[in-house]
């Protein structure tokens, strides 16, 4: 089935695995960097003199001209533009040049390149609660740019692959397995596989951190939400992991082979302390990301959800019900029961969808799902109700002609 | 003396195994042939390269056809598949699964199993049903459903799929192919399969 | 364009002794351009690095420019001797008559098709159906398009990569052939190695109707052949690529020809 997709399977680079979180498990053995040893090395108008530096730059030139003409983009002006405001914000002393894409993947990612340019993932969206904690994200990454870490992490493995030459060879093969990409990036611009390949070192990932700290704080942002936001992923990949009865991931995804993240978040928790200045009022506009990504919630819940990664997807619907259970909520509650399909799953579907349709936001789909719940229940009547609702809401739903078959059953 | 060094080369033996020795893919003739299980027998009104299931990746009730490989196109028939089977072969410590498909299963669930298919399995990141109808397959009161899908590797895919469940096992005839030129090319031959289709 | 997975997958194929390999493949009716025809080259994916002692692509901006530079020249200078003019396309937005995102939807579908013609001519998977019979994938319609709003009447997509030995691995003389396979593709059998491919698209039709791939390699460090930071290397990389064109098998078999 889908012989395409076995080829994929066996051409794929990395598992996931993103630069974002990389290292996010970079646990002990790790001093904290002191955000305020965390200067930026780049400033605006930054153009490399090292030729190797300027070689690499050429390749992510291309690879920005690749990925900005992709059909994998959203291309929502509000959004990039919101997405826009934030880079500007926590980026730096170089920031109002970046350009910043979002892309259509529904992984939590998010990786800057040193040319000046950011691409986040939709899954990001899903995840964060506010707009501090999309500015940690954005202002982490910038961490990595400002700090000048993917032409040091470049330049270390070339000091380490020029010493040891016959290992350089499965340094490389280590490398590839590893994520630091050794060849022709502009062969693997594929919006993807592209943010899997960079992983920095922990000490990077350290500076990063505070790096990062230090530009939320100055940006308004409450320097806290950084931590909070690791928090949050462990707690989904605890989730996901208990489903399969199995620990958290530790080898590909989204998580290095280390111990638990919690010293690295005790840092984080440290960093914003350093940072945080004493009776300054820090705003983390949660209202303004409710606002801005309202729009599109409900598709990037269709996108996680459809993953049928059930540990996953009812704890991020957990965490965005804390703010009151809706329509659109309880139907992909039901959607992740559905797709879920263990023993009595089909009745808790049921009674998600039956809860769902009790909003007035609840999505033109949830009725439809009803009705087929009601009409598996043999409650027919109660199933033309809803099916005939849902063809009211959506007449010319792509399904109509089943629906109405089903009516005149 | 860059001339003298290339003159100095030899021509090799040409790259790769080439079109020799043992192909994954199998010939099917233009005639009645048994696919998936040997339970349904179909005919394809000109050639197509079916591709040799493997112990470990494929499921034996499962069989895939291509005209032109299958990045470009191909077409998939599911035979007999029952109660708590998947599509695929899948590792139960997998974070994301393909659902598994239930007897009682309406044609929108099954829908909802091929897209969670193409989107954890294919690489999609968007997939839009254009139309789900009721249609006879195999004498039974089947469906047809007809979707897109974008993939990461930036190509819009578009498919049509006919199926029925039939003493609680499903039957099924999926083809997929590139929505540029591609799908439009082979949709007659789906056609011409899936009207000779015969359970056995 | 790019060529991603598809230029891992072909350097996992090993090389014997100093050669040249090129394999083409042609349409069964395909004859060679010739006579005054327009040949639209479509943003060639040109790397020239230095392979480091450890075998890692350091690329290198100044060699990258100097190679596209001796590439085009080389392009037009091998077409203008059979008539033709060429467009050399550096992005998306330079194909008259024809908006970037049409360009884009061509080399979406083009990218697939070459994948295909790679796995099921080179690499040992073929389909029986085409088996020994010349090359028969097609971009169909868009491409036709494409030709019809831009006037040309070939399409080349191109890619040339080209490895120099730095002097550390010239010292250290290693050899081998590894990662291909997890992501890093280190095709370094020896000093310097080149790895290209081109497809000519025939856009009356929309058939690709001519495929070839060239990968050369030295096995001894220190020679360096088709060096594409050079003018002769380029011309010379140019007519191994496309200055060997054989028409196809039905027309070979008719003018009495193998």
């Amino acid at each position: 089935m889908c012989r395409r997709c076995a080829m994929l399977d066996r051409r794929a680079l990395l598992a996931g695995g993103g630069a974002a979180i990389a290292a996010l498990g970079a646990g002990i053995a790790q001093a904290r960097v002191k955000p305020g040893d965390m200067v930026p090395l780049v400033g605006p108008g930054f153009k490399p003199t090292d030729r190797d530096e300027q070689g690499l730059w050429r390749e992510m030139e291309r690879v920005e001209e690749e990925v900005s003409s992709s059909n994998l983009l959203i291309q929502d002006p509000a959004i990039t533009g919101y997405l826009q405001d934030i880079i500007g914000s926590v980026g730096g002393p170089a920031a109002k040049d970046f350009r910043i894409y979002l892309a259509h993947v529904p992984d939590f990612n998010a990786m800057m390149f040193p040319t000046g340019f950011a691409v986040v993932f939709s899954g990001l969206l899903l995840r964060m609660r506010n707009e501090a904690q999309l500015a940690g994200v954005i202002a982490h990454e910038s961490g990595h740019f400002l700090r000048r870490h993917m032409i040091r992490s470049w330049r270390d493995m070339k000091r380490k692959t020029d010493v040891f030459a016959i290992g350089a060879m499965i340094a490389g093969v280590a490398g590839g397995a590893a994520g630091v990409y050794t060849g022709d990036y502009v062969q693997l611009a594929q919006l993807g596989a592209l943010i899997s390949l960079f992983k920095y070192s922990r000490e990077m990932e350290a500076e990063a951190d505070a790096m990062g700290s230090v530009q939320m704080e100055k940006a308004g942002y409450p320097p806290i939400e950084m931590a909070n936001i690791w928090q949050q992923l462990v707690g989904e990949q605890t989730a996901s992991a208990a489903y399969r009865r199995k620990h958290r991931d530790r080898g590909y995804g989204l998580f290095e082979s280390h111990p638990a993240p919690e010293s690295r978040m005790a840092d984080l928790r440290a960093d914003a302390a350093d940072v945080t200045v004493p009776g300054k009022a820090y705003d983390a506009r949660r209202a303004r990301y409710l606002a801005t990504i309202g729009p599109i919630r409900q598709m990037l819940l269709d996108d996680q959800v459809k993953l049928n990664d059930p540990g996953a997807s009812e704890y991020l619907i957990q965490t965005l019900a804390q703010d009151g259970w809706n329509g659109l909520l309880r139907f992909y509650e039901g959607e992740v029961w559905r797709l879920r399909n263990r023993a009595g799953d089909e009745a808790r579907a049921a009674q998600s969808y039956s809860a769902a349709v009790v909003y007035p936001d609840a999505p033109a789909d949830a009725w439809r799902w009803h009705g087929i719940s009601l009409m598996k229940a043999g409650r027919a009547g109660e199933a033309r109700a809803a099916f005939a609702k849902y063809l009211g809401m959506k007449p010319d739903a792509p399904d109509a002609p089943w629906v109405r078959q089903m009516m005149g059953a | 003396m860059l001339v003298a060094a290339a003159s100095a080369l030899s021509a090799c033996s040409s790259i790769g195994a080439g079109e020799s020795g043992f192909s994954d893919y199998a010939f099917v003739p233009v005639k009645r042939v048994d696919v998936g299980d040997d339970s349904l027998s179909v005919a394809a009104p000109r050639p197509w390269n079916r591709h040799r299931g493997t112990l470990f990746e494929d499921i034996r009730e499962v069989e895939d056809w291509t005209l032109n490989g299958p990045i470009l196109d191909g077409m998939s028939f599911v035979t007999g598949l029952k109660n708590g089977r998947t599509l695929v072969r899948q590792l139960k410590s997998e974070d994301q699964q393909v659902p598994k498909f239930r007897s009682d299963m309406t044609a929108p669930e099954i829908a909802a199993m091929l897209e969670s298919l193409y989107r954890v399995r294919g690489g999609t990141v968007e997939f839009k049903t254009l139309s789900l109808q009721p249609r006879q397959f195999l004498g039974a009161n089947g469906f047809e459903l007809d979707f897109e899908h974008l993939d990461s590797d930036e190509l819009w895919r578009k498919g049509r799929a006919v199926g029925a469940v039939i003493d609680g096992k499903l039957y099924l005839i999926l083809f997929d192919a590139a929505r540029a030129h591609y799908y439009g090319a082979a949709l007659p031959d789906f056609e011409a399969v899936v009207a000779s289709a015969r359970l056995k | 364009m790019r060529y991603r997975l598809f230029g891992i997958t072909l350097c996992s194929v090993l090389l014997a002794g100093g050669c040249v390999q090129t394999r083409q493949y042609a349409d069964m009716e395909f004859t060679p351009p010739a006579g005054e025809y327009k040949l639209l080259v479509l943003r060639p994916d040109i790397t020239v690095g230095s392979l480091t002692t450890g075998g890692m692509v350091e690329p290198r901006a100044d060699w990258i420019d100097e190679a596209r530079t001796n590439i085009n020249a080389a392009l037009k200078a091998q077409q203008a001797g059979r008539g033709a003019s060429a467009l050399f396309v550096e992005h998306r937005t330079e194909v008259p008559g024809v908006s970037a995102a049409e360009l884009a939807e061509v080399e979406r579908l083009n990218f697939a098709v070459d994948e295909s013609i790679v796995e099921h001519k080179y690499l040992g998977d073929y389909l029986p159906t085409k088996r020994g019979r010349g090359l028969d994938w097609t971009l169909g319609e868009d491409a036709v398009r494409l030709g019809e709003k831009s006037g040309f009447d070939y399409a080349l997509f191109l890619h040339a990569e080209d490895q120099v030995a730095s002097t550390g691995r010239i010292a250290l003389g290693v050899i081998g052939l590894a990662g291909c396979f997890v992501g890093f593709c280190a095709p370094n059998v020896g000093g310097a190695t080149q790895l290209d491919y081109a497809s000519l698209v025939d856009l009356k039709t929309g058939q690709v109707v001519w495929f070839n791939v060239v990968q050369a390699g030295s096995e001894v460090p220190g020679i360096k052949f088709g060096d594409l930071r050079t003018p002769e290397g380029a011309a010379q990389m140019v007519e191994r690529l496309l200055g060997r064109m054989k028409p196809g098998q039905s027309v070979r078999r008719r003018e009495g020809k193998t």
